[in-house]
């Protein structure tokens, strides 16, 4: 067999050792002027809240739908003085929570947090935290599907201009065949809005539960779809109201049980099966909540 | 005097050179029935895309009267002339697939109309539509299937209520008997004749069935080549038809 210099070496590999701050990286790991381009995309969103802004979507070192565009908003709007809480399906210790978060302290060297009020940026996948957010505080969804008619009209041509010109018939038909179907409105995550009484939005696949938080928040709410290129905002103090019928108004359904963990019954829960029987357990999905609650 | 629901001014469209109709006028007053005939590829489906907004015409004038506002449909803005046809227009297709939407139930297609004119109460929306099943004769436990369980008579009455439900100013069918076989066409007629005269709507059917035009329509033109050769009240030209190609048309009908 033929020696090679090329061989590598085990030792050849770093360690990684609680992820260093890594200089070789711009600050927040896009190029300036990427991120001039989406701060750009971003003012428009927060002047024409729930419009989708096209942008010119970068290639992220992780796949499409972990999060490319909430990472590229993020990566736009964090300074060194930020601090930061990455949260997943309203956890901050699951993968796609620790992956992002050890990203940016690779790429930024910022500080860090699981506790809500004290994140000056919070990027999420799925969930608005339990603790109310506040002002200065910005909030990015991370979203797989911005345009709320896709499944409704396939062209994006024809969804444009539906938007523009307010055509939202077609956005009832599905609640009526939800109603129809199973006797209320079973849409249950991605749950449709109008924001600032003009565009219809899609709140990312948030429980239904969350949609209430969003309306006349303080925080500065920002929505990236890597993917779909598009980047949409809801400005502080916007209205945002979900889809209903006169006789069947919005129910921000949540499962009717206090959490095992710390007993709170008012908090969205996850149901885990815990045992080969299908016995059941809720728990806050909210893991900085809980903790804070069960310490009290 | 009675003003016209719809005039029409010298409309013309061409296709690069082909000429798809050429210097059209004509009027339409309120509970009429016009029936367009003329051959395959007479300019009969190119007239009737461009008076309901589905072509842009050359060269012309549209203007309606509804609601004692008069609309010059050609020199609106998008939105208003989008907004017109959702609210004073309606057209029903020759393949009911083509106007209805097959993933969604009976019923939600009948109510996607009052949706898209601010209707937001179900038990109204429902109400209505369950009407509206009956009065074209599909049973109301159907409300809840979709299209696709329904034969090609039903969704065509379904396609009609669909269109019907918001009661539209002018109603435009193109072949609304076309795909469907003799028995079930009879049906179809017999449905429209009656909504038509218990509804006084007014009505632009395309037909190349003579017996479809002499059914429905109070008054006919026939087209050739992209122009109006012969106009009046349909038992007018069928029975004595002026132009060679009229009475040839006329002429060329199978008695059984």
């Amino acid at each position: 067999m033929r020696k090679t210099n090329n061989v590598i070496k085990i030792k050849d590999f770093k360690v990684d050792k609680g992820l260093p701050f890594d200089q070789e990286y711009n600050f927040a790991y896009l190029d300036e002027n990427t991120k001039k381009m989406i701060r750009r995309a971003i003012i428009k969103a927060l002047c024409i809240p729930g419009y989708q802004v096209p942008f010119a979507s970068r290639e992220m070192p992780m796949p499409y739908g972990w999060g490319t565009g909430g990472v590229q908003v993020t990566a736009s709007c964090l300074t060194k003085r930020d601090t930061l809480k990455i949260i997943d399906q309203g956890a901050d210790d699951t993968t796609n929570a620790v992956s992002i978060r050890n990203f940016f302290k690779k790429t930024s060297n910022i500080k860090t947090t699981e506790i809500t009020e004290k994140a000056t940026l919070i990027q999420t996948r799925h969930r608005i935290p339990e603790t109310p957010l506040k002002k200065k505080q910005i909030f990015v969804y991370q979203v797989p599907i911005p345009e709320p008619l896709a499944f409704l009209e396939p062209k994006v041509s024809e969804t444009i201009k539906m938007h523009s010109l307010s055509e939202y018939g077609a956005m009832h038909v599905k609640l009526y065949e939800d109603i129809s179907k199973n006797g209320h409105i079973e849409t249950a995550y991605a749950y449709p809005v109008k924001t600032n009484d003009r565009y219809i939005m899609d709140p990312s696949p948030i429980p239904k539960f969350d949609n209430p938080k969003m309306n006349n928040s303080p925080a500065i709410q920002l929505f990236g779809a890597g993917r779909e290129q598009r980047i949409y905002a809801i400005p502080p103090y916007t209205k945002v109201k979900s889809l209903d019928f006169e006789d069947y108004p919005f129910d921000p359904f949540k499962a009717e049980h206090a959490c095992d963990i710390c007993g709170s019954k008012n908090t969205y829960l996850d149901e885990i099966i815990v045992d080969d029987a299908g016995n059941k357990s809720f728990i806050c999905s909210d893991t900085d909540f809980c903790n804070k609650r069960k310490n009290k | 005097m009675i003003i016209p629901l719809l005039k029409v001014t010298n409309l013309s469209k061409s296709y690069d050179n082909i000429v798809g109709c050429k210097n059209i006028s004509m009027s339409l007053y309120p509970g009429e029935v016009l029936g367009i005939v003329g051959e395959s590829g007479s300019g009969k489906t190119t007239l009737i895309n461009c008076l309901s907004g589905n072509l842009e015409p050359d060269r012309g004038k549209i203007i309606f009267n509804t609601n004692n506002k008069e609309t010059d449909f050609l020199n609106i803005s998008e939105s208003e002339k989008r907004k017109f046809i959702r609210t004073d227009l309606a057209f029903v297709h020759q393949n009911p697939r083509d106007g209805l939407r097959l993933n969604v139930s009976a019923g939600g297609n009948i109510g996607e109309k009052l949706m898209s004119v601010g209707y937001r109460h179900y038990g109204n929306i429902r109400s209505l539509a369950t009407k509206w099943m009956n009065k074209v004769e599909i049973d109301k436990s159907r409300i809840d299937d979709l299209p696709i369980t329904f034969s090609g008579g039903m969704l065509q009455r379904l396609q009609i209520a669909k269109n019907l439900i918001t009661s539209p100013n002018v109603i435009f069918m193109d072949e609304p008997t076309g795909g469907l076989d003799v028995s079930v066409q009879a049906r179809v007629l017999d449905l429209i004749r009656s909504l038509v005269n218990e509804l006084n709507l007014t009505v632009i059917i395309v037909s190349h069935d003579l017996a479809v035009i002499r059914l429905l329509a109070d008054k006919m033109i026939v087209m050739k080549n992209g122009t109006v050769i012969e106009s009046g009240l349909s038992d007018q030209v069928l029975e004595d038809p002026q132009q060679e190609y009229t009475q040839l048309l006329v002429s060329s009908v199978l008695h059984v």
